[in-house]
């Protein structure tokens, strides 16, 4: 069992010094992949917070055989992330209307930039069409709706549904 | 197209973030119980992980551990099921609790005191009180047939008044549950058993006000309530409340 499984597990037991020691190896790890989603860092401190006490209250339900620890707790701070983007949505959208359209842009395809050349995710997004490598990425790296998507890339939303439904399925394909 | 190639592809819907929170929720929950869902959903997350790794870590501020910690005190809690006042909506009035079922686990037993000092509170508030005004009202609608099920009325202090509409057919050996999601993300908490098939007030200590937009829902579990305390057991219906002005 990794490290980090071993101390979920304590979390489990009630010891809060594990939880302090994910907190230090993880906290910041977590915190980059929020602000990337929620643009803001005050969102993004929220959710990292919330991310540890559910963490400390759903580590009864860890089973390490059942995937990786780290997996298991960026899950967790993403579900934290979309519920708020879902939640509030309208109150980052006008701010970043007119502001971030170009600087979303940027941000997904500095993730998609980033990815290893070799790895076999970056090698299966490549053979995606352009639009539906956009909304997949979207949709993850900023936590898009269909509808946003649909706003962002100017195309109608019955598209994009069938886009990312096609998408992911020729992705998962790839994958497996 | 066959089941196990859509279980895969609506897993990675949910991994992706596109599918509804309820959706989400249901099968988060059916992948505790069910190895083939956690792996499905397992399998979707880790192939798109990578992405995550993209990110450029950011330092934590000095008093993010104060800040968990203060949160961490405030523990929600749930009541042991059967030891509910239950409602008499004809005469408008709390019917004394049942006697406890013998305590099945050291949960049970550390929730029954807090319990019984929750009935005695609870039936002198609501005769002193009479009815409380609800602040949410949820309508319960059953996925298959498309009609209400049930009224769920919540006050500030976690009084739930639920009201079934219609005979409900109950499995044998079985009894309904009702549940609801305090946190979106956060796991389903029982509320408590309708027990004899009929409308009850339950009580729940610890948790959050109910607010609009919150999940509630009513399940079929077995006899004594769900095994695992999160749902498991078939959906009679669902619904998010709405403020009630």
């Amino acid at each position: 069992m990794s490290e980090l499984a071993e101390r979920i597990k304590a979390c489990a037991k009630g010891d809060r010094a594990a939880l302090r020691a994910i907190m230090y190896t993880e906290g910041s790890r977590l915190l980059g992949i929020a602000i990337r989603m929620l643009r803001r860092r005050d969102l993004a401190e929220d959710a990292v917070q919330e991310c540890f006490v559910s963490l400390w209250r759903k580590a009864h339900q860890f089973d390490a055989n059942r995937g990786a620890a780290q997996g298991w707790l960026t899950t967790i701070l993403r579900n934290q992330c979309l519920t708020m983007l879902r939640k509030e949505s309208w109150e980052i959208a006008e701010d970043a209307e007119t502001l971030e359209r170009r600087q979303d842009e940027d941000i997904v395809m500095d993730a998609y930039g980033r990815l290893d050349a070799n790895s076999d995710l970056r090698r299966c997004l490549d053979r995606l069409e352009p639009p539906k490598r956009i909304a997949i990425l979207q949709a993850y790296v900023l936590g898009y709706t269909h509808g946003e998507i649909s706003g962002r890339i100017q195309a109608p939303l019955g598209s994009v549904k069938a886009w990312v439904r096609r998408g992911l399925i020729a992705l998962r394909e790839c994958l497996s | 197209m066959s089941d196990e190639r859509s279980l895969r592809d609506v897993a990675m819907e949910v991994a992706l973030g596109l599918s509804d929170e309820a959706e989400t929720a249901e099968l988060e929950a059916r992948a505790l119980h069910d190895p083939e869902v956690a792996t499905a959903l397992e399998q979707a997350r880790a192939r798109l992980s990578e992405l995550d790794d993209t990110a450029t870590p950011e330092a934590l501020p000095d008093d993010m551990w104060s800040r968990i910690t203060a949160q961490l005190d405030v523990v929600p809690t749930a009541i042991a099921p059967g030891s509910v006042p239950q409602f008499d909506a004809e005469t408008d009035t709390i019917l004394p609790a049942n006697e406890p079922h013998a305590p099945r686990n050291w949960f049970i037993a550390a929730c029954a005191g807090l319990a019984a000092s929750l009935v005695l509170a609870l039936a002198l508030g609501w005769s002193v009180m009479t009815r409380p005004d609800p602040t949410v009202i949820a309508v319960l609608i059953n996925d298959t047939t498309g009609e209400a099920v049930a009224v769920v009325e919540g006050t500030e202090e976690n009084l739930t008044r639920v009201t079934l509409l219609g005979q409900t057919a109950v499995p044998e050996g079985q009894v309904m549950q009702v549940w609801t999601k305090p946190e979106d993300d956060g796991p389903p908490v029982s509320l408590g058993l309708l027990t004899d098939n009929r409308g009850t007030a339950l009580a729940v200590d610890g948790l959050p006000p109910p607010g609009p937009e919150q999940l509630y829902e009513i399940t079929f579990e077995q006899t004594g309530g769900s095994p695992t305390g999160l749902p498991t057991g078939p959906i009679l219906g669902k619904g998010l409340a709405k403020e009630a002005l």
